[in-house]
């Protein structure tokens, strides 16, 4: 084959890559307690090697405070036919302090180091806008779904930066009428980008009142975007199914324009698609609450993720509040088939000691390998937000769990030897959110 | 989650379908939650020298003196008391510190709901003294500042100030 940048020519070739030996997450100390900074774990997960189940090696932010949360890459598979670029360098915005962190994850794998800070504060002055999320390359190019403007009122926008990580200004050219951003993909044979809502970063930062739900101050749409035109150009009002819509997820297949949103709060999946008459949108998924013996009414699920295989076979989601992860075989994908679930921590005491150590907190957010076989799972959803749901989290930090899935046939189960106790962490407990691999992962890549 | 259940928990925390589409109040349209007395300027002994007072009681009551024309996190900071922070406009709770006496302006916080400043939580990061101030700083602080939504749900009064509505007696 004649070559080739980053990524892979199709999503049946991201499935035979080599497995992965390492991963990174993001570990958090803001909000803890403790006085230091935000930094990347590398996690050993090679069962050859004998630091495997460890964090290995640990990245630093220059700042304290960032809140790290999501990552990105700069390159994906959409610059396949582009040998000038590598996937090379991981995007990691501070949620709170706006600054996002370049790293090099190439020169050394196991022991990335900074390359570049964009400082939070050159973002608000030339952009406007604050509250980094999802980073996607776009190309050669990366944009960032921005939650708010520099003061953190919402919509926001989308930060543009180039290769070589300056800013180019805002992506969008306009926000229409859209009142919140959060997370978005996009499938360019098709000329879509669907973009969700959380809220303000002025509402969502310092922690969650359900009250705010009523005032409208929380989200309950999705937005199709002309994506060359880069302007909303219809919204699905999801009304009582989609309250707070938050992760979405295209088909892999760049031909497919299925594609499915976890609305958080309701505790549904959506799936929408274009169909003869235009977009149109269904729940598929619908969490039932659980009762508890101390809550006054049953406790919603709280799926804050949805990740769908690289083979498009499976959609995985969390319930952070009811404490299971669940697998659904979406090969019809209006008729979604309940394939797996496992339990690991959450408050309906189903699975509160995992592989010996004591869970506080639920899944949350989730990486899959890109064979789909194995779902590494972390416990913390957003410092405050944890502090709310979770209190003993602060003594106990987050746990990153590794579940093994069947891909052939469907099924999840915990897997035994593996399990990272980010309690243990040398300068006390940290709390693990997002994670990637080298080679590229499960929600990271677009073919173009 | 069903309907059902879904109308019971807006009805049982607040008293209204949390489904229902509502016209958001304007700031102008009735009477809002004022907040509490602490957003009064009120001369202390040190106000005609510019600076106030400030004990730090959970660091073994240490005082410094602070500038009253600056936010009370670059005072703490330029007194080598380096707390964590965030979006440094009073929007993202990081800062938040409980003053136990004294008095403060924070006209510019919007990340405190009503419950939170009754408890006496600040934000360090666009507050200001008005008078000698005690302080509780850091996470230590917090205790009081995180609740769950569901099972300790706010009054109407207690939200934040654009979307709270008066207290009844």
């Amino acid at each position: 084959m004649e070559c080739c940048g980053p990524g892979y020519a199709s999503p049946a070739d991201a499935i035979k890559a080599p497995r992965e030996k390492l991963l990174y997450t993001i570990a958090i100390y803001t909000g803890t307690g403790i006085q230091k900074p935000d930094y990347l774990a590398t996690v050993d997960v090679d069962p050859e090697s004998p630091t495997y189940s460890q964090v290995i090696h640990r990245l630093e932010m220059p700042g304290i405070g960032d809140e790290l949360h999501h990552m990105g890459w700069n390159a994906c598979s959409s610059c396949f036919d582009d040998s000038s670029m590598s996937r090379r360098y991981l995007l990691l915005p501070g949620v709170r302090s706006n600054t996002i962190h370049v790293v090099d994850t190439a020169t050394d794998p196991r022991a990335p180091r900074l390359h570049k800070v964009i400082d939070g504060a050159e973002i608000k002055s030339k952009t406007n806008l604050s509250g980094p999320h999802t980073v996607h390359c776009l190309g050669s190019e990366i944009i960032i779904s921005m939650l708010g403007d520099a003061m953190g009122e919402a919509p926001g926008g989308y930060l543009h930066l180039n290769k070589d990580f300056e800013i180019m200004g805002r992506w969008e050219a306009s926000m229409g009428d859209i009142p919140f951003g959060y997370d978005f993909w996009y499938q360019p044979r098709h000329n879509v980008m669907v973009s969700s809502e959380w809220a303000a970063p002025n509402t969502f930062m310092p922690g969650f009142d359900l009250e705010e739900v009523g005032h409208l101050k929380y989200g309950r749409r999705l937005h199709i975007w002309d994506f060359e035109a880069r302007k909303p150009v219809e919204t699905m009002y999801l009304g009582e199914d989609g309250l707070i819509p938050l992760e979405v997820k295209f088909h892999h297949n760049p031909d497919s324009t299925h594609g499915f949103c976890g609305a958080a709060l309701s505790a549904n999946v959506i799936h929408f698609w274009k169909g003869e008459d235009g977009w149109q949108w269904e729940k598929i998924i619908d969490v039932e609450n659980e009762p508890h013996p101390e809550w006054p009414i049953p406790v919603p699920g709280v799926m804050s993720a949805i990740l769908v295989s690289m083979d498009d076979k499976y959609l995985y989601l969390n319930n952070w509040l009811h404490g299971d992860m669940r697998q659904y075989d979406i090969t019809d994908p209006h008729n979604p088939v309940l394939t797996g679930q496992v339990y690991m921590g959450g408050l309906l005491g189903k699975a509160p000691v995992v592989n010996g150590v004591e869970m506080a907190g639920g899944p949350q957010m989730f990486q899959l390998s890109l064979d789909g076989r194995r779902l590494y799972v972390t416990t913390s959803l957003f410092s405050t937000w944890d502090n709310q749901f979770y209190p003993q989290i602060r003594e106990k930090g987050g746990v990153m769990v590794q579940i093994d899935c069947d891909p052939v046939h469907g099924g999840m189960a915990i897997n035994p030897d593996f399990i990272v106790d980010f309690g243990q962490e040398p300068n006390g407990p940290s709390r693990c959110h997002e994670a990637r691999y080298p080679g590229g992962d499960c929600t990271s890549d677009i073919w173009l | 989650m069903r309907r059902a259940t879904r109308v019971a928990i807006a009805q049982a925390i607040f008293g209204c379908d949390v489904l229902a589409e509502k016209t958001r109040p304007g700031r102008d349209q009735g009477p809002r939650f004022t907040a509490p007395k602490r957003s009064r300027v009120k001369p202390g002994a040190g106000d005609l020298m510019g600076t106030f007072k400030v004990t730090l009681a959970n660091r073994d009551n240490a005082q410094i003196e602070v500038d009253a024309r600056r936010p009370l996190l670059d005072s703490l900071r330029d007194h080598g008391i380096d707390l964590p922070y965030g979006c440094q406009y009073g929007g993202c709770i990081t800062c938040a510190a409980k003053l136990t006496a004294g008095e403060v302006t924070q006209n510019r916080q919007v990340a405190l709901n009503n419950r939170q400043i009754n408890y006496g939580y600040i934000i360090l990061c666009v507050a200001r003294p008005v008078t000698d101030i005690t302080l509780e700083i850091g996470v230590e602080s917090h205790d009081k500042l995180y609740r769950n939504p569901f099972l300790d749900p706010l009054k109407a009064h207690e939200l934040k100030a654009d979307i709270a509505t008066p207290q009844e007696d």
